[in-house]
């Protein structure tokens, strides 16, 4: 980590991503937009927090999501959704003590572990090797007879199939339509 | 902005990967660091996926007690390795049991709850429903660990005692010891409540030995280790194989995990854990209680009166500062305490006082 801006990013507002996605997928008709919205909300809060460290962060994190969707929408880039304008009252419970915080070493390795076991299997196998035997990358590429580029690249898949579940952590479905849709763009998104 | 957001992923991990890559050339930095700063998009992006790869470094601990290059099954850990009470894993059809849905359904009813508030009670049955629906599959889950009532161990003061246990596994609990034994479907636990124990593990990848003295655990899978209890402090020999130590967060924080290999000596309390690494036969040989052996090496005396009494019923007492200062070596035999006293007297400018419930040490 660079600096305490994104030490405090790290710290404040991705241990809240599952909780985000989840908000986004069940306020937001288009599901592949999800991604896109995840990363202008980190943006809109990176900048600010540059400017001022919000003293709320999780609250910051959902009101700019908040204020993200509500302009969007009068940029008219969405048509039609059933929950239009009604963000407020989809509103998350945001208790700034919240339990993100005080994962223990176990529940974060468990949560890491799964996430290797969702890899694809000549990723796992190449993660496995690199994270959990040490080896470098060109060992790797030796053991496996592969090239060193093949490794960098399911490497670099690794990682992020990693992050999306290590922050995005098997984030909680809701009851009704939202959750459908919300379970058919997580099927694609683990492929 | 042109790029979209799984454009700026990929390109953030692959130069995360490149990075990992070895070859890393200040070239390199200056070319990283010139992306990143073309935008706050780019800049989060590579955080995040940093941050992860940073966490996934803990990882390792997973090959503890595995063979080299042996690539295991998925779902192994998920299934083992983590606490029986928040075990969330699959089971052996690969099928995500219910246990895994609780917290989700939990979590489902408290947004269905708010929900149907604001309905004015109008879906209250949708939560009513919830509920029932998550009750059945608590009570399914808890019904599916298999509820062992586990086996109490102990020993007295100057006792020594093997135990075989049920999985081929062996125990030796030294003197005043204590350890309750619940050998399950998916792990053998067991707890050091008092004392002192040696395991040798039979090596049963799918059911992992995990020891918890008090805020500790110390898992493993096949290997030899001690685990020794003393007030708070948890103290951990390793004399074959890997053992991974696990500590209880301590305000909050969660501590990070410790990979013992064979040799270290490790002791772990509130203010964090340190090891000691030496060979295997340092280790062994901090063990020779189970021999009937206690060993010092330039040990004040102190300690070894400490030491003793752990084994004795007739406790030797320190009589005067100097004496606690004084070093001793060599290895005796912890049941005679009186032997160790006459010895004392020999070697050392050191006169015992013999009363009926205790020796007392006294400098000449």
């Amino acid at each position: 980590m660079d600096n305490a801006l994104d030490a405090w990013f790290v710290r404040e507002i991705l241990v809240h991503e599952a909780a985000l996605v989840q908000f986004l997928r069940r306020s937001w008709p288009q599901a592949d937009e999800v991604h896109d919205l995840r990363q202008e909300v980190y943006v809109r809060v990176y900048e600010a927090a540059a400017k001022a460290l919000p003293q709320q962060p999780k609250s910051f994190l959902f009101a700019t999501t908040r204020h993200l969707m509500t302009d969007r929408l009068r940029r008219g880039r969405v048509v039609s959704i059933e929950p239009a304008g009604d963000f407020e009252s989809l509103n998350v419970l945001v208790d700034e003590v919240s339990p993100e915080h005080r994962l223990g070493a176990r529940q974060i390795l468990k949560r890491l572990a799964e996430a290797l076991d969702r890899l694809p299997e000549r990723c796992r196998e190449i993660v496995w090797l690199r994270r959990v035997e040490e080896l470098p990358q060109k060992e790797v590429a030796a053991r496996l007879g592969i090239s060193e580029k093949a490794v960098e690249k399911q490497i670099a898949k690794g990682m992020r199939l990693l992050a999306e579940h290590y922050h995005g952590h098997a984030a909680p479905e809701s009851v009704g339509k939202a959750s459908r849709r919300a379970a058919g763009m997580r099927d694609r998104e683990t492929q | 902005m042109s790029e979209t957001s799984r454009q700026i992923e990929h390109d953030a991990a692959a130069w995360l990967a490149r990075r990992d890559g070895g070859d890393w050339s200040a070239a390199d930095a200056v070319a990283l660091e010139t992306w990143l700063a073309a935008s706050t998009a780019r800049k989060v992006a590579f955080l995040r996926l940093e941050a992860a790869w940073m966490q996934s470094g803990r990882l390792k601990a997973l090959g503890a007690g595995l063979a080299v290059g042996e690539l295991p099954d998925r779902g192994r850990w998920t299934q083992n390795l983590f606490d029986l009470r928040s075990t969330q894993g699959h089971d052996e059809t690969g099928d995500v049991p219910v246990h895994d849905h609780a917290p989700e359904i939990a979590r489902a009813i408290a947004g269905a709850r708010t929900r149907a508030l604001r309905a004015q009670g109008g879906r209250a049955w949708l939560a009513a429903a919830a509920l029932v629906v998550a009750t059945l599959a608590l009570a399914w889950g808890w019904q599916r660990h298999e509820r062992v009532e586990p086996l109490a161990y102990r020993t007295a003061v100057g006792d020594l005692r093997n135990i075989a246990l049920a999985d081929g596994s062996a125990a030796t609990l030294s003197s005043d010891s204590a350890i309750d034994v619940a050998l399950s479907r998916n792990e053998r636990h067991i707890e050091l409540t008092r004392g002192e124990a040696y395991f040798e593990v039979a090596k049963d990848a799918a059911r992992p030995f995990a020891v918890q003295a008090g805020d500790s655990r110390i898992v493993a899978v096949g290997t030899r280790f001690a685990v020794r209890r003393e007030g708070d402090d948890v103290r951990v020999v390793v004399t074959e194989g890997i053992v991974r130590l696990e500590s209880a967060p301590v305000d909050g924080r969660s501590q990070p995990v410790t990979l013992l290999p064979a040799g270290s000596t490790a002791l772990a309390n509130r203010s964090g854990v340190l090891v000691r690494t030496g060979s295997a036969l340092d280790a062994e040989r901090t063990l020779d209680w189970r021999r009937g052996y206690i060993v010092f090496l330039d040990t004040p005396l102190a300690v070894a009166v400490a030491e003793f009494n752990r084994y004795n019923t007739r406790p030797l007492v320190i009589g005067d500062a100097t004496a606690a200062q004084l070093r001793v070596g060599g290895s005796f035999r912890w049941s005679n305490a009186e032997v160790f006293a006459n010895l004392l007297e020999q070697a050392l400018p050191v006169r015992a006082e013999r009363e009926a419930e205790r020796i007392v040490l006294y400098s000449r």
